[in-house]
């Protein structure tokens, strides 16, 4: 440091500084106490300086301090923690208005070797900042995010994914599969009549129809699995890490819980079924649209030989 | 596979050499320190030295870390006399390994996973970077570790777009762990004005030879 | 008589700083080698009392070259030099038969205080 830095000033920034600062010597014994941390801990620096860290704060994180202080310590390197990883180190309230549901103040922690003239780490300087303000911002710019692109994967109508979704979702699934040689199975729904119901019963039954369909078919695959709205009274299922044989299981069970009880709106019951194309990927498919193709070829099989039924597509079609 | 990207032809053949010898140095004290908190022995490589264009990162990375990985990393950036990012990419296994060595029961908490990653990779950069600020007598700083991704392929892990520099010199060093399935790779980008100026430290260091 | 020194290392920077490293009026001959191949060819040609291998080389790197020694009954005295600073790397070399362990960067203390320990010079 410069000798021009009149005496006391630099002590004086340490102390009033907007960081938490506090340094503990290789026995936890803490040395240096800011006001930062003063004032949010309403502990004075008089009251915890020479006094062990732990006993003097139990409710901090010993273990995991220990690691990150000897690491510092040995590897005289510098150590992080974020508050992405770790929301806080001390429990401190932010006092500020809008939090964003935030309770405590978020931390970013540095951990700084302090080294004496042989290069031997004496203390370590701990600093803590305030990043309150960017989490609640990041939190809710995630959020915000997160809805977005739901909503723009989603078909209004019935809550399942949208064809736009269903597209790179194939395109996605159909490279991975692809490359690590593992199976993948898609299903083309139609219901059947579909037609006939909005011309007997109405559109809004048609409606009330397509929802509890799309309902059905979630209900009956798995979490991994990707269900979307295809076309009009379409719909696909994208079936990864599943051969043909599983997915047979899987249409059979969609198309029985579709069959199984009408759909009532309001005091009409209407009988509803599906006729379902089962397609598994092989190795002369050059792209996804390939894939959706033969199970389209099928699913028009199934709507020949009378509806109501899973076909699967012939090898070599 | 076609690699696109440009031999170093800023660096004579001195220069790489003497440049490689640094990294492998700064890399000793890395492995070292890594050793020391995993308490594994570390097997180091020979450092790759590659100047690519930004266009060809991703293709780049595949080829140093290993086409169809998926991969876990996290960034860091330097700065003072040099400035770039330290990157660490760690495959599947070096997660689970990690945590296996470090004593959790697994993976499970994602938390968890990531403080590893990141305490791994602060090691890892901290100690490279600094053995090569010591050869070079420059002052390196770094700012704070981040995720740069989890679970991706590592085609995907650095978008071209979204990289503000059109070519980078790229250091690939790696760390297995003998008797395990770990491998972590440290990266070390450095920005275009900073090429230059290790090219000046590099000269500078072999005239004082 | 001058005592044959071999420099192990892939990097000719390295042996550059090797050799000067060497102690001044140490009475030497030094020969260099790339990696372990190199080396071992020099070994025969008797061009070796006291080698400085590097360990991280490609082709055959110091640990197959200490191996490579040990059969064949070393006669020689091997000083590794190295960037791999692990402790273990240290008393794997011992084991294969090196006498000292030399932290890189290398520097003139180290290698005389290394010498005179062991009474080369």
């Amino acid at each position: 440091m410069p000798s021009s830095v009149p005496e006391g000033l630099l002590e004086f920034i340490v102390d009033r500084i907007n960081v938490g600062i506090l340094a503990v010597d290789r026995a936890y014994r803490i040395i240096l106490w800011n006001e930062f941390m003063a004032s949010y801990s309403e502990r004075p620096a008089r009251e915890v300086l020479g006094r062990d860290l732990f006993e003097a704060f139990p409710e901090l994180p010993r273990k995991w301090m220990e690691r990150k202080i000897t690491g510092a310590v040995v590897l005289k390197n510098f150590s992080f923690a974020s508050w992405k990883q770790r929301p806080y180190l001390f429990r401190f309230n932010h006092n500020r208005p809008i939090t964003g549901g935030i309770d405590h103040m978020r931390q970013d922690i540095t951990f700084m070797p302090v080294m004496d003239g042989q290069g031997e780490v004496t203390h370590v300087c701990i600093y803590i900042y305030d990043v309150t303000d960017t989490a609640v911002y990041q939190t809710m710019l995630q959020d915000a995010l997160r809805r977005l692109a739901e909503s723009n994967n989603r078909d209004g109508l019935t809550g399942v994914y949208n064809r736009r979704y269903l597209e790179e979702s194939l395109e996605y699934e159909f490279t991975r599969a692809r490359r690590y040689g593992h199976p993948l199975s898609v299903l083309l729904l139609d219901l059947d009549h579909f037609k006939r119901i909005n011309d007997t019963h109405g559109h809004l039954a048609g409606d009330e129809v397509l929802r509890q369909a799309a309902q059905r078919i979630t209900s009956a695959v798995r979490n991994v699995d990707v269900v979307g709205r295809y076309g009009g009274e379409e719909f696909l299922v994208l079936l990864p890490e599943t051969d043909s044989e599983g997915a047979q299981v899987v249409a059979e069970r969609i198309r029985s819980l579709i069959a199984a009880q009408p759909v009532v709106y309001g005091d009409t019951a209407i009988d509803i079924s599906t006729s379902v194309g089962l397609a598994t990927l092989d190795e002369r498919m050059a792209a996804y649209t390939d894939l959706v193709e033969r199970a389209d070829g099928a699913l028009y099989r199934a709507k020949d030989g009378g509806r109501n039924q899973v076909v699967v597509q012939v090898a070599g079609e | 596979m076609s690699i696109s990207f440009r031999t170093v032809s800023h660096l004579n053949e001195d220069q790489r050499d003497a440049l490689a010898e640094i990294v492998n140095i700064g890399m000793g004290q890395a492995g070292a320190a890594l050793a020391q908190v995993l308490g594994e022995f570390v097997i180091l490589s020979v450092p790759r030295i590659r100047l690519v264009d930004s266009q060809a990162v991703p293709e780049t990375l595949a080829e140093l870390v290993g086409a169809e990985t998926t991969v876990s990393a996290i960034r860091q950036p330097f700065h003072n006399h040099l400035h770039g990012e330290a990157i660490v990419v760690y495959d599947e296994h070096g997660c689970r390994d990690l945590a296996d060595i470090m004593g959790h029961d697994e993976c499970t908490d994602e938390r968890v996973e990531q403080e590893l990653l990141l305490d791994i990779g602060n090691i890892l950069a901290g100690a490279s970077l600094k053995g090569v600020g010591e050869q070079l007598q420059a002052e390196i700083t770094f700012s704070p570790p981040s995720i740069l991704a989890t679970h991706v392929p590592v085609e995907r892990l650095l978008d071209p777009e979204a990289l503000d520099w059109s070519y980078s010199l790229l250091i690939e060093v790696n760390f297995t762990l003998e008797a395990r399935r770990f491998k972590g790779h440290l990266l070390i980008m450095l920005s275009e004005d900073s090429i230059d100026t290790l090219v000046r430290d590099i000269d500078a260091f072999l005239e004082s030879l | 008589m001058a005592t044959k020194v071999l420099v192990v290392d892939d990097s000719a920077m390295s042996r550059k700083m090797m050799i000067r490293s060497l102690p001044e009026g140490w009475d030497v001959e030094v020969s260099q080698a790339a990696n372990g191949k190199e080396a071992l060819e020099a070994y025969h040609a008797g061009k070796a009392e006291v080698m400085f291998l590097d360990l991280t080389m490609p082709i055959m790197d110091g640990y197959q070259t200490l191996e490579v020694l040990q059969k064949e009954g070393l006669d020689c005295f091997v000083i590794v030099v190295s960037a791999d600073v692990q402790p273990e790397a240290e008393e794997r070399v011992k084991k294969l038969g090196a006498m000292a362990f030399i932290k890189k960067p290398v520097n003139t203390e180290k290698v005389t205080e290394i010498l005179k320990e062991y009474g080369i010079l």
